[in-house]
């Protein structure tokens, strides 16, 4: 039986500061045993626990695409004990990972559709993770249009600067970056995501939406998408809350009878509504 | 199912042979208390007792546990080894309430997709020997409201019923009959199982205590916002007495620890009572009061354990009626919910 408590031993290999403020840093991990990669299957949407011998475990969604094989990277918000650990980590420095954990994107009722995908401040990992996997080579075939709108309070706290210049370069994808106020060097959009959301107005026919974003961003966006036709059964989001088994077990993460780490995170809408509003 | 008929005194002289070659755990006399414990050499079990304060759900899924070992090493800190396999043990003297809730939590802990080898290690290495409860110790005890019966088997591998001049010993499943060769070769008669159902018969009707444990899921669920649960929790002071005592309470938490370069991942008792329970890095807890939490435990129980295992998550053992330091009762708050 293998232990699902204990994590694979992995090597931080690349770091990236990814804002002004220094404290979001994306982290590249290698397998320290190849075999492990291989038991290390993900899909975008999934997430895994970090952990620090000594300090302890942080769920956080996977950033990086299976389409990167090698590593696998995080983007962390240094805020508790866990992270604060980590983003005091130099690259060589050996930790773990547990997982994957939890569903994953649709990628099968994403198939054949319109994707869109919209995200707003540092929620925007796995959502990353879902556009590099979709515009991957012949995986784009798979896939309609998309349309991403991603949104951070100004130019500074955007992360995957570099890629998101490399997307804007290409004509299969129709991104909307946005800041909530720019400044003097800012060329871009100005304005809230759920105005910019409405302003690109992507149409409901065959289409789905993907949205993660901090609470207050969701619940203004929602109703343009509403407006705009989309169903409960076509806005999917992915869920927080305090892990730490992440199997289902230890008992906090759930939200009436499902719990976020193996039902979740990821959820429609409409799945939502049956659900106790308890998070 | 092979059944067998002992003298009573002869139970303490078997439980003393299957020490020998097994660790027995049974109710013994601590103090004030009877406690589930390992006996020591020549040490004889407490037969007359009522119930164990402490749930044996601790010797599966114990109140802490080493999960696995780390090492500073120049490369970090890296893994230095897991749990030690258990050892095969023999539970004696387990309630059917009890021996019920190990059922409860196999549906949790011995999941086809994620199974915990920590629990299932130690309960695959363990015999339950079941002591049925010819007259229900308490009058707190409902477990006939929850699927429950104080001659149930469900849970034992053996079951012990007092006939009044002997015990019968029913062999329940391929592992309570390697205890067979212990219990001599008395096989039970027709007489003895008819007289077994009349004890049957009159235990469960000495059960004064009943639910509509069954009945309450649909309006629980239909309720989550009802000003029900404004009041009920108030004199709750959150001490998590209710779920470390329960059973069929699982939840943990995970913690490490680390003394110079050695140290080690634990899981401890965690209880949805407490407010640090789902308290997350922002700030933002889903269950800021003791509202929320009283609501998720007695959820938990009654409609989200049923929704996901067709089972509710409680044997009706009335340890959290009994210890609570303030008089709230579980059985209360389902029956007043069924009259919502």
């Amino acid at each position: 039986m293998q232990n699902p408590y204990i994590p694979y031993p992995v090597e931080v290999v690349k770091i990236v500061t990814e804002v002004d403020t220094k404290d979001i840093k994306t982290f590249r991990l290698a397998f320290v045993n190849k075999e492990d990669e291989e038991k290390f299957k993900y899909i975008p949407g999934q997430f895994a626990e970090l952990s620090i011998f000594g300090k302890g475990e942080s769920p956080i969604g996977i950033a990086s695409s299976p389409t990167q094989p090698g590593y696998v990277e995080f983007t962390v918000q240094k805020a508790g004990v866990v992270t604060s650990a980590l983003h005091e980590m130099e690259v060589g420095t050996r930790m773990g990972l547990r997982g994957p954990l939890g569903n994953s994107w649709p990628i099968e009722f994403l198939e054949g559709k319109n994707v869109v995908i919209v995200g707003g401040g540092f929620a925007f990992t796995t959502l990353r993770s879902l556009i590099n996997y979709m515009i991957f080579g012949d995986n784009r075939k798979r896939f309609g249009k998309i349309t991403v709108v991603y949104g951070a309070r100004n130019p500074g706290l955007l992360i995957y600067k570099d890629e998101l210049e490399a997307w804007s370069k290409r004509d299969d994808i129709d991104l909307n970056v946005t800041v909530d106020k720019g400044d003097a060097a800012w060329k871009g959009r100005e304005g809230f995501v759920p105005t910019v959301c409405k302003e690109v107005g992507p149409s409901p026919e065959n289409a789905v939406t993907v949205i993660c974003g901090p609470p207050i961003m969701i619940r203004f966006t929602l109703p343009v998408f509403f407006e705009l036709g989309f169903s409960k059964e076509t806005i999917i989001t992915s869920l927080e809350m305090r892990m730490k088994c992440g199997i289902g077990k230890c008992g906090r993460c759930n939200v009436g009878s499902k719990y976020v780490c193996k039902d979740g995170p990821v959820f429609t809408f409409a799945e939502l509504d049956k659900l106790t509003r308890d998070f | 199912m092979e059944k067998r008929l002992i003298k009573k005194d002869a139970l303490t002289g078997i439980i003393g042979k299957i020490a020998q070659e097994a660790v027995v755990f049974a109710p013994v006399k601590v103090e004030d208390n009877v406690l589930f414990k390992a006996l020591e050499k020549g040490e004889e079990p407490f037969l007359t007792y009522a119930n164990s304060k402490n749930a044996p759900k601790n010797h599966f899924f114990p109140r802490s546990e080493v999960m696995l070992r780390y090492t500073r090493t120049a490369k970090g800190v890296e893994f230095a080894g897991g749990q030690k396999e258990a050892e095969a043990t023999v539970l004696f003297g387990v309630r059917p309430c009890d021996a019920r809730s190990f059922v409860l939590l196999d549906l949790l802990f011995d999941q086809e997709k994620y199974k915990d080898p920590y629990y299932i290690d130690k309960r695959q290495k363990a015999t339950i020997v079941a002591l049925a409860c010819v007259h229900p110790p308490y009058a707190t005890c409902f477990c006939t409201s929850v699927d429950g019966h104080p001659l149930s088997a469900d849970g034992a591998d053996v079951l012990l019923t007092d006939l009044g001049e002997e015990f019968l010993a029913e062999f329940v499943t391929p592992k309570g009959e390697k205890l067979l060769k212990y219990f001599g070769d008395v096989k039970a008669d027709a007489a003895a199982e008819a007289k077994k159902e009349a004890v049957a018969e009159q235990a469960a009707k000495e059960i004064k205590s009943h639910i509509p444990a069954r009945e309450v899921k649909p309006i629980m669920d239909a309720n989550f916002d009802s000003p029900f649960w404004n009041t009920i929790h108030q004199k709750c002071i959150a001490c998590g007495t209710c779920t470390y005592l329960c059973p069929t309470c699982h939840c943990f938490d995970i913690t490490d620890e680390m003394k110079r370069d050695d140290g080690r991942r634990l899981r401890n008792w965690d209880s949805c009572m407490y407010p640090m329970f789902t308290k997350e890095t922002s700030g933002h807890n889903p269950r800021p009061t003791q509202r929320e939490r009283w609501r998720q435990r007695a959820m938990h129980k009654f409609s989200y354990y049923p929704e996901n295992f067709n089972a509710i998550a409680c044997v009706g053992c009335g340890r959290c009626v009994m210890y609570c330091p303030v008089n709230l009762d579980i059985r209360k708050i389902v029956t007043d919910i069924s009259k919502l």
